[in-house]
């Protein structure tokens, strides 16, 4: 019959057309970009808008600070998912401080919010005029959590909701500004889907970039981890020190970067960084399976807080072995998978002069 | 630039291959190598000499071996060591007498003590000549003001130990800016308000203003001035640069240098993978665009030269009001900070 024969033809040239040589670097920049980096910046605009709706809407009232809390927190873990994504505009400037105020060594963020409550009520252009401590998600969370004073008060609620209200608006407005950015012609998902362009020459440097923003964010999450327990102070504890510490958020967020960092490693349909290795690569992607599980699982088991686990010497081995096990996954992707790659990240930026 | 080579302009760096084996290298600016000198060492600086064919390739802290090639072919002509209980660090420069080469050392026998160390060409040959104060610690670029006989100092605050790159002493860094005769006077020492901003690489502009960019070293949280300013006769102040691009730096500037035809500042901050130029008078933002670890960047007609550590280059120039990053074909591997050009 002719039918199968035509049918044969058919797929035949389909599966020609497809095995048409294309530059692997170039397939796995594009589809990290539209299959993982893109949603989940879609996913923290939700969030925000979200956000933005939930201040408005506690304030007036009509939403319980339990929710407004939930609220919150689910705009803390999109925004934990994007730090191994934080590649182009969000990178830049001071974007990433704007959205989360972190290390604050010196308590800025409660300091600030409290001068600026201090000083009458604040709409937004007075809150884009002011300093990047207060304009973003560490603000917020140090009004809905910090026990002094409760903001359930209502009171004291009404004197701190233009500056929630305000964050929300501001937060929801970069992140819908920087979506929109990626999305068009000569944005983002443009210039990591074809090559040359403005921002890379060709595909390896756009690979090179993603692989820079992974180590540089698994390098973040040691640092999270490493300054509230003392790594930077010579062994004390610090609580204070850590990421979302009102919120009890820290290990939450670190969970959920994690999780992205791991998204970029594997890709979808196996179109992430793991696939671009040659075939006698195999031990290294191996490894790196092995060091996300662990890190994974070591997440996965806890049930405490960082400030409960940072109380007793039981809880500070778990610690340990979780930033023992972060450092693994940092340094196989700083050290051998970079080699492996052929990518250098940063001859200059670590060892210049 | 001295003239009489009839050479084609070159780009002299120093550059790793993916081994790790150290070059002293120039390129045509199309790309085509000129030359490729394997060294024992990585360098950092080049300096060329005013009158004769050759170019100093100076030894990255902590070396101490420094290169002088013939640039008609990169012939290694001389291998220049460090005096015992010195090493260098990696910058220099030649007087315009061509008779004099002045390099910024550490004295190891008391870390991070500075000193200039002076050399003596007699034709193609150099020899030690005698040595000088930097009247700070930690030195790292020295450059000639205009009138060819005073030197300015970048003096970075860090002790460093010898064979090690480690900071000693980032609690009690203390970096200046130092301009002195080139017989060892103190003219003027001046610094900035933060102890732990490391004064590091230098620009001097026709007119004598002198650019410094730094490299912070206090908390992440904290805005440091990256890029700083003497102008002639005024004292060294932060150039004005918002809080917004200072934080996008991450802390660390590689290299400074000014268009004196154009009057524009550049810097590269590699941590950031960013590339900035400034009108150099009106602080007018000209480029923040983004350039993965770029490092070196020298003036040319028109715009600047960008390297980076993975070898792109791309020449930035203002074109129809628009500046444009356009790939240069050099070939990747792992280029130095400073890339300077010659015979333009």
């Amino acid at each position: 019959m002719f039918r199968p024969k035509l049918l044969f033809t058919s797929l035949a040239a389909l599966a020609l057309g497809a095995c048409a040589p294309q530059d692997p670097q170039a397939v796995t920049s594009a589809a990290l970009a539209k299959q993982v980096i893109l949603p989940t910046y879609s996913q923290w605009v939700d969030a925000d808008r979200q956000l933005a709706q939930s201040a408005l809407a506690f304030c007036q009232g009509t939403e319980s600070l339990d929710k407004a809390r939930a609220d919150f927190l689910a705009a803390q873990k999109a925004w934990a998912a994007l730090q191994p994504l934080l590649i182009g505009p969000l990178a830049e400037g001071n974007r990433p401080w704007s959205v989360q105020f972190w290390p604050d060594k010196k308590n800025l963020v409660g300091r600030q919010v409290e001068q600026l409550v201090a000083g009458g009520a604040v709409d937004a252009a007075s809150l884009a005029k002011a300093s990047v401590v207060v304009q973003g998600l560490s603000a917020y969370e140090y009004i809905l959590f910090d026990s002094k004073p409760e903001v359930a008060d209502s009171a004291r609620k009404a004197s701190y909701c233009p500056l929630l209200v305000a964050i929300g608006a501001h937060q929801k407005a970069l992140a819908e500004d920087i979506l929109e950015g990626w999305k068009r012609n000569d944005g983002m998902l443009s210039q990591l889907s074809t090559f040359p362009n403005q921002r890379y020459a060709d595909a390896h440097e756009a690979i090179a970039d993603l692989l820079r923003a992974q180590v540089t964010a698994l390098d973040s999450l040691k640092k999270k981890l490493g300054a509230p327990m003392g790594r930077q102070s010579k062994g004390v504890p610090q609580p204070y020190q850590a990421e979302a510490w009102r919120s009890q958020a820290s290990l939450k967020s670190l969970q959920a970067s994690l999780n992205a960092a791991q998204a970029v490693w594997n890709g979808v349909d196996g179109k992430g960084l793991r696939n671009l290795l040659p075939g006698d690569q195999k031990p290294l992607a191996q490894k790196i399976d092995a060091a996300y599980a662990v890190a994974g699982k070591a997440l996965a088991d806890n049930t405490k807080t960082l400030t409960e686990l940072l109380a007793d010497p039981a809880g500070l081995q778990t610690l340990n072995h979780l930033y023992d096990s972060l450092n693994t996954v940092h340094r196989l992707h700083e050290g051998e998978l970079a080699r492996a790659l052929n990518i250098q990240l940063g001859f200059n930026a670590n060892d210049g002069d | 630039m001295a003239g009489n080579r009839g050479a084609t302009p070159l780009l002299l760096s120093a550059r790793d291959d993916a081994q790790g084996g150290h070059y002293a290298v120039g390129y045509r600016l199309d790309g085509r190598v000129a030359f490729s000198t394997p060294v024992s060492q990585r360098c950092h600086a080049i300096i060329e000499h005013p009158s004769q064919p050759l170019a100093l390739f100076v030894a990255r802290r902590p070396g101490t071996e420094c290169y002088l090639l013939d640039l008609r072919d990169g012939r290694l002509v001389q291998t220049l060591h460090a005096r015992p209980g010195r090493h260098f660090y990696g910058h220099a420069v030649i007087h315009s007498s061509g008779e004099w080469l002045y390099t910024t050392e550490n004295d190891t026998t008391e870390p991070g003590k500075g000193v200039v160390g002076l050399y003596r060409f007699t034709g193609e040959h150099l020899a030690f000549a005698g040595e000088l104060t930097t009247h700070g610690v930690g030195p790292h670029e020295l450059a000639w003001m205009p009138d060819g006989e005073t030197l300015v100092v970048a003096n970075g605050g860090i002790r460093t130990e010898a064979e090690s790159r480690v900071d000693m002493n980032l609690d009690a860094m203390a970096p200046s800016l130092v301009l002195m005769h080139r017989d060892g006077t103190l003219i003027s020492k001046e610094t900035l308000a933060q102890p732990m901003n490391s004064i590091r690489h230098l620009a001097i502009a026709h007119d004598g203003t002198v650019a410094a960019c730094q490299q912070f070293m206090g908390s992440a949280e904290d805005v440091a001035p990256l890029l700083a300013i003497k102008r002639p006769g005024e004292a060294f102040i932060p150039f004005p640069v918002s809080d917004a691009q200072l934080r996008s730096m991450g802390h660390y500037t590689a290299s400074v240098a000014i268009n004196d035809e154009l009057r524009l500042v550049a810097i590269t901050a590699p941590r950031s993978n960013r590339f900035f130029v400034w009108h150099l008078d009106t602080a007018e933002v000209k480029v923040d665009a983004p350039m993965p670890d770029c490092a070196g960047v020298a003036a040319v007609k028109g715009g600047f030269v960008v390297t980076s550590g993975q070898g792109r280059c791309r020449y930035y120039s203002a074109h129809t009001g628009q500046w444009l990053g356009t790939p240069m074909d050099l070939p990747s591997a792992y280029w130095d900070n400073h890339v300077q050009v010659v015979g333009l």
